[in-house]
């Protein structure tokens, strides 16, 4: 059973922003909307690999779309459509699916590099994206990731990045 | 997607316990569904564990890791220095541009990382000449001093009576090193010091025809600077031999390596599936089979070129230690391999270095061409194979 609605819910106030019933938490995040200004630039359709909460790996496509300052991904698996949005500065996730126009915050995200991988929300959606991740590190190509190899972000309510880990540091226990 | 209704305390509640759990679980060893049971089941029984990280304002995480003041509200290190462990929204196009596809057997998405991968990476195939420990060596190898007739393989006393003058062809006037190398002398007796140890030569009595007496120190450099048949290579210590990387006539040589991208997005842990290009098909030296092999492979004295999986793992190694070069097998050639890049369907450009000189050459996959002409040479056979195989063989 969910928990009932409390004070945290704007129901109503909410519904006009689209984002009905979200927490406040996620509500409060600050990701900007995509821009209505710039327009829409596909960079790449990819025919790949998908699993769906760590489910066996299937065909899927992925259609990333530029809109100045964010990047949407559009994965569709078999019937399903899931749609991530990053943006920079500060780095943020969201996640749609389906026909839903609510974009909710990710929890989490991973990436693996000799896998090519990429997950959102622990295994929720994973993604073999190699023109991501190649983006990242050519664009990071500080010590940052130099050897690193698995790299794992946490997101706060705020949204933005409050934890982040490589390697084996994910595994520490830092409680 | 929405977000399931539930109070702002059990949010926050239950992001915290979500992060605890993604610190504490053996996430990176753990098979891919228990992480995602950890992960991603229902988050009402993790709430029910209790008040661990409860109603600490972003979750426990926040609370505590505040403490080494490596995280936590965007007042990190991790922040200040680009945030979001370098990731960021991945839409600057990559050198090579973007891929349409991942081919062949791609690997499953997966987060999982090898469980015994030991730290640094792989290694052991990257092996450079004399990079062997000595722990490799066992009694009764090629350890110095060892080297029986036996050792050396093909070659006869009769060999050595093979030289003509064109064989010394494809040495450059740098490789000479003022000796006077004119048919009839010592031609191409290497007398610098440590090279092979003359004791090595004890044994070879049948080396010892006439129209080479040793003198000098007694050094003796076997390492390619004669093109004697059979004999143009040295041997390390696991008893390969080891062929000189010469040089073309007309490859293009002291190529600016400041001015050229050393590590594309590509060349990264993955880069057999990160290539951005149609991969796969070159299927190792013998497929497609080159016009020039049999005869000149039999003339070089080899019978093989490096396999992929030895090119694959020296470039795994190379990326693992940050290096920006593989030793091509059984050469001294230094393929930048991160400057390979396809040219056309079956063509590569690609760096190398040689003899201290960096040189941009292109290659022909399909024909087995080099700067458009036949490999000189085995060294040059072997810069071949491994340009293609890290260009266009099937990832590991």
């Amino acid at each position: 059973m969910p928990p009932p609605l409390s004070r945290g819910v704007l129901a109503c106030a909410a519904a006009l922003l689209g984002s009905c019933l979200m927490p406040a938490a996620a509500l409060s995040q600050s990701q900007p909307a995509p821009s209505k200004a710039m327009p829409s630039k596909v960079l790449y359709n990819l025919a790949t690999q998908c699993s769906l909460a760590g489910g066996p790996p299937q065909a899927c496509t992925v259609e990333a779309i530029d809109e100045g300052g964010t990047t949407i991904y559009r994965h569709r698996i078999g019937a399903q459509t899931i749609a991530v949005r990053i943006t920079d500065s500060p780095v943020t996730m969201a996640m749609q699916s389906g026909t839903s126009t609510t974009w909710v915050p990710l929890r989490s995200a991973g990436a693996l590099f000799s896998t090519n991988s990429i997950c959102f929300n622990g295994r929720e959606l994973c993604v073999v994206n190699p023109n991501y991740l190649n983006s990242v590190r050519e664009d990071r190509q500080d010590l940052r990731l130099q050897g690193r190899d698995l790299v794992k972000v946490h997101f706060g309510p705020d949204g933005r990045v409050n934890a982040s880990c490589y390697d084996a540091g994910c595994e520490a226990d830092l409680r | 997607m929405s977000a399931p209704p539930i109070s702002a305390t059990s949010w926050r509640r239950r992001t915290s316990l979500v992060l605890a759990l993604m610190i504490t679980l053996p996430s990176i060893a753990s098979p891919l569904a228990a992480l995602a049971v950890s992960l991603d089941a229902s988050p009402y029984p993790l709430i029910a564990r209790g008040g661990g990280g409860g109603g600490r304002g972003g979750g426990g995480f926040s609370g505590g890791g505040r403490g080494g003041g490596s995280f936590g509200g965007g007042r990190s290190g991790f922040q200040n220095t680009g945030g979001a462990g370098g990731l960021n929204r991945g839409a600057n196009r990559p050198s090579g541009g973007w891929s349409q596809s991942v081919r062949g057997n791609a690997p499953s998405p997966s987060l999982s990382r090898p469980a015994s991968r030991p730290s640094g990476g792989f290694s052991g195939a990257d092996r450079t000449p004399g990079s062997l420990g000595a722990g490799n060596r066992t009694p009764g190898s090629l350890g110095g001093g060892n080297r029986t007739p036996a050792d050396f393989g093909n070659r006869t006393p009769g060999d050595l009576g093979n030289r003509t003058p064109g064989d010394f062809g494809n040495r450059t006037p740098g490789s000479l090193g003022g000796i006077d190398r004119t048919p009839g002398s010592l031609s191409g007796i290497d007398r610098t010091p440590g090279n092979v140890d003359r004791s090595n030569l004890g044994n070879r009595t049948g080396l010892t025809s006439g129209d080479r007496a040793l003198g000098g120190d007694g050094s003796f450099n076997r390492n390619a600077n004669l093109n004697r048949d059979n004999l143009n290579g040295s041997f390390n210590r696991d008893g390969q031999r080891v062929f000189n990387g010469s040089v073309g006539n007309n490859w293009s040589r002291n190529w600016n390596v400041n001015t050229v991208n050393l590590s594309p997005g590509w060349a990264r842990p993955g880069w057999g599936y990160a290539r951005p290009w149609g991969t796969g098909w070159y299927g190792g030296w013998a497929t497609p089979s080159w016009g020039w092999w049999g005869a000149n492979a039999a003339l070089w004295g080899i019978s093989t070129l490096a396999s992929a999986a030895v090119i694959n793992a020296a470039v795994d190694s190379a990326v693992s230690s940050n290096t920006t070069y593989i030793v091509v097998p059984q050469t001294t050639y230094q393929l930048l391999y991160g400057t390979v890049q396809p040219s056309g369907s079956q063509g590569v450009t690609f760096l190398v270095q040689a003899d201290g000189n960096t040189y941009n050459l292109t290659a022909d996959c399909n024909a087995g061409t080099i700067d458009g002409a036949m490999p000189n040479d085995a060294a040059q056979a072997e810069l071949l194979n491994a340009a293609c195989q890290v260009a266009y063989g099937s990832a590991s």
